[in-house]
C-alpha cells in the first residue's frame, strides 16, 4: 500500500467526482489531475514537514493556482477544477474515526481525530485564500500600472 | 433635448462639484432620471459602454426575469457568489443598464438596473432548492453570457438559448458511474483493500438511488444527510458482520465521501476570503450541520450493529 496507489486512487476518485459533478467530457482529465496534483503535493510536502497543516495549504494552494490558470487558459468557471481537485483532501476518514470515538466514549482520540479534521478544513482554507489573495494583487497591481 | 447637448450641459453644471474628476480625466456626464453619471472616456470595452445596448422598453421585464433565472441557475450549479454577480451585472451592462446593483446570498438574489432614460426595475428571487452540482450546465450558461456581453442579441433570444441551456437534463447512468469510481477509488486511498472497494462501489449505487429519490420524500438537507448515511450505514455494517473479511469502517468512509457536502465547504471557504462573508458563514454552517449528520448516520448504524 504505497504512495502510487494513493496517487492513482486520488486520481480515479477525483475523476469519478468529476464525472459526478457532470465536468464536460474535454476536461474531465485535466480535473482529475487536480486531483492527484494535490495528493502529490501533499505527500511532497508532508516528507520535509511531516504535519497535517502545512502540506494540506501547499496542496490546496496549489490546486487553487491550477484551476485559476486553466479556467484563465480555457475561459472556463475555475470552481470545476477547484472543486474536483480539492477532494483527496477532503478529511472523510478522520471525521469518521473522530465521530466513532465519540460514540465509544475514547474522549482524548476523539479529540485528536476532531484536530485533525479540522486542521484539514482550516489547511484548505488557508490554501485557497493565499493563492486566491496572491492573485488578487497582482491583478491589482497590473491595473494600476495600466492606468499611470 | 439632444443627448449630447445635456451631456455638456450637465458638465457644466455637475461635474465639478458632484465627481471626484482627476484632473486632466476625460468623459462625459450623463443623466438617467435623477442620477448623474460620469462616464470616464477611453474606456471602450463593451462592459463600459453604458447605457447603450439593445434594450427597449418592452422586453425589459423579460431581460430582469431572464437574469434572474440565469444566476439562481448558476447558483443551484455550484457557482461562487461573487462570479454569480459579476456574471449578472455585465450582462446588465450589456443590455443596456447606466447601473447595476446585485445582491447575491445564497438563498436570495436582489437585482436593480437603473437604465439612461431614468427607470429602474427591481426583483427578487428567493432560491430554495439547492439543486445538484452540474458544471456542465455552468460552463454552458457562462459561454452564454460570455456570447452576449460581446455582442449583445435580443431579450427574446437569450430567453430561449437559457432555457435550452437550463433544462438540460444531467445524464443518469454518469452519474452512477462516476458514484462507483469514487467510492471505490476513496476506500482503497483511506487504506482498504480491493474487496472493500468493490464494496463500496456496489453501495455507491445504493447512494446514487438515495440521493436520487429521497429528496423527493425529504427536504430538509439535514434529515436527508442523516437517513440516508443511516440506510447506507446500516447495510454496511450488516455486510461487515456476515464477511469478516470486509473492514466496514473504510467500506464506510469510502461512502462517505460521496455525501459529504465537500463542494459546499469549498465554496463557503472561497466566498469567505472574497469579501461575501455572509454567504461564506452561512454555508459553512450550513456544511457543517450536514457533515455533523452524516457521520451521526454512519457512526450510529455502526455502533447499533456493533461493528
Amino acid at each position: 500500500m504505497g504512495q502510487a496507489t494513493q496517487l492513482l486512487t486520488a486520481l480515479l476518485g477525483s475523476l469519478g467526482f468529476a464525472l459526478i459533478f457532470n465536468v464536460r467530457g474535454r476536461y474531465l482529465v485535466t480535473a482529475s489531475l487536480g486531483g492527484m496534483l494535490a495528493w502529490g503535493v501533499y505527500l511532497a510536502v508532508g516528507t520535509l514537514a511531516p504535519d497535517i497543516f502545512l502540506p494540506t495549504a501547499a496542496a490546496s494552494a496549489a490546486v487553487t493556482a491550477y484551476s485559476e490558470a486553466f479556467a484563465r487558459l480555457k475561459k472556463t468557471p475555475a470552481i470545476q477544477y477547484l472543486i474536483v481537485g480539492l477532494l483527496p483532501l477532503v478529511p472523510g476518514g478522520s471525521l469518521y474515526y473522530a465521530m466513532r470515538e465519540l460514540m465509544e466514549r475514547n474522549l482524548a482520540k476523539a479529540g485528536e481525530c476532531g484536530f485533525q479534521t479540522a486542521l484539514y478544513a482550516l489547511g484548505i482554507a488557508a490554501g485557497i485564500s493565499m493563492t486566491l489573495s496572491v492573485i488578487e494583487i497582482f491583478k491589482n497591481a497590473k491595473r494600476l500600472k495600466k492606468k499611470s | 433635448m439632444s443627448a449630447q447637448l445635456l451631456s455638456r450641459e450637465l458638465s457644466g453644471i455637475f461635474a465639478r462639484p458632484l465627481f471626484s474628476v482627476r484632473k486632466g480625466q476625460r468623459g462625459a456626464c450623463k443623466r438617467a432620471g435623477d442620477m448623474v453619471f460620469f462616464e470616464p472616456a477611453g474606456r471602450n470595452k463593451p462592459e463600459f459602454r453604458m447605457g447603450r445596448g439593445p434594450r427597449s422598453m418592452e422586453d425589459t421585464p423579460l431581460m430582469l426575469h431572464t437574469l434572474l433565472e440565469l444566476g439562481e441557475s448558476m447558483l443551484t450549479d455550484g457557482a461562487e457568489i461573487r462570479s454569480v454577480e459579476d456574471t449578472l451585472r455585465r450582462m446588465g451592462m450589456a443590455y443596456g443598464a447606466v447601473r447595476m446593483d446585485v445582491f447575491v446570498i445564497t438563498s436570495s438574489i436582489v437585482l436593480t438596473m437603473c437604465f439612461p432614460d431614468g427607470t429602474s426595475a427591481t426583483q427578487t428571487r428567493r432560491i430554495e432548492k439547492s439543486g445538484m452540482t452540474n458544471f456542465r450546465k455552468l460552463e454552458d450558461i457562462n459561454s452564454l453570457s460570455r456570447a452576449y456581453c460581446e455582442k449583445p442579441f435580443p431579450a427574446e433570444e437569450l430567453s430561449e438559448r437559457m432555457h435550452a441551456v437550463k433544462y438540460a437534463k444531467p445524464s443518469v447512468p454518469r452519474f452512477l458511474l462516476g458514484s462507483m469510481l469514487a467510492g471505490f477509488a476513496f476506500t482503497v486511498f483511506f487504506g482498504g483493500s480491493a474487496a472493500d472497494g468493490l464494496l463500496a462501489a456496489v453501495f455507491a449505487l445504493l447512494v446514487c438511488a438515495l440521493q436520487l429519490y429521497l429528496p423527493l420524500l425529504c427536504r430538509n438537507k439535514v434529515m436527508f444527510s442523516f437517513l440516508s448515511a443511516f440506510a447506507t450505514g446500516l447495510l454496511i455494517s450488516l455486510c461487515g458482520r456476515l464477511l469478516p473479511s470486509v473492514h466496514s469502517d473504510k467500506v464506510i468512509i469510502g461512502d462517505i465521501m460521496l455525501l459529504i457536502p465537500g463542494i459546499a465547504f469549498t465554496n463557503s471557504v472561497k466566498n469567505l476570503f472574497v469579501g461575501d462573508t455572509l454567504s461564506g458563514i452561512m454555508r459553512m454552517i450550513e456544511t457543517l450541520l450536514w457533515a455533523a449528520a452524516l457521520t451521526i448516520g454512519f457512526v450510529l448504524a455502526s455502533w447499533l450493529l456493533g461493528v
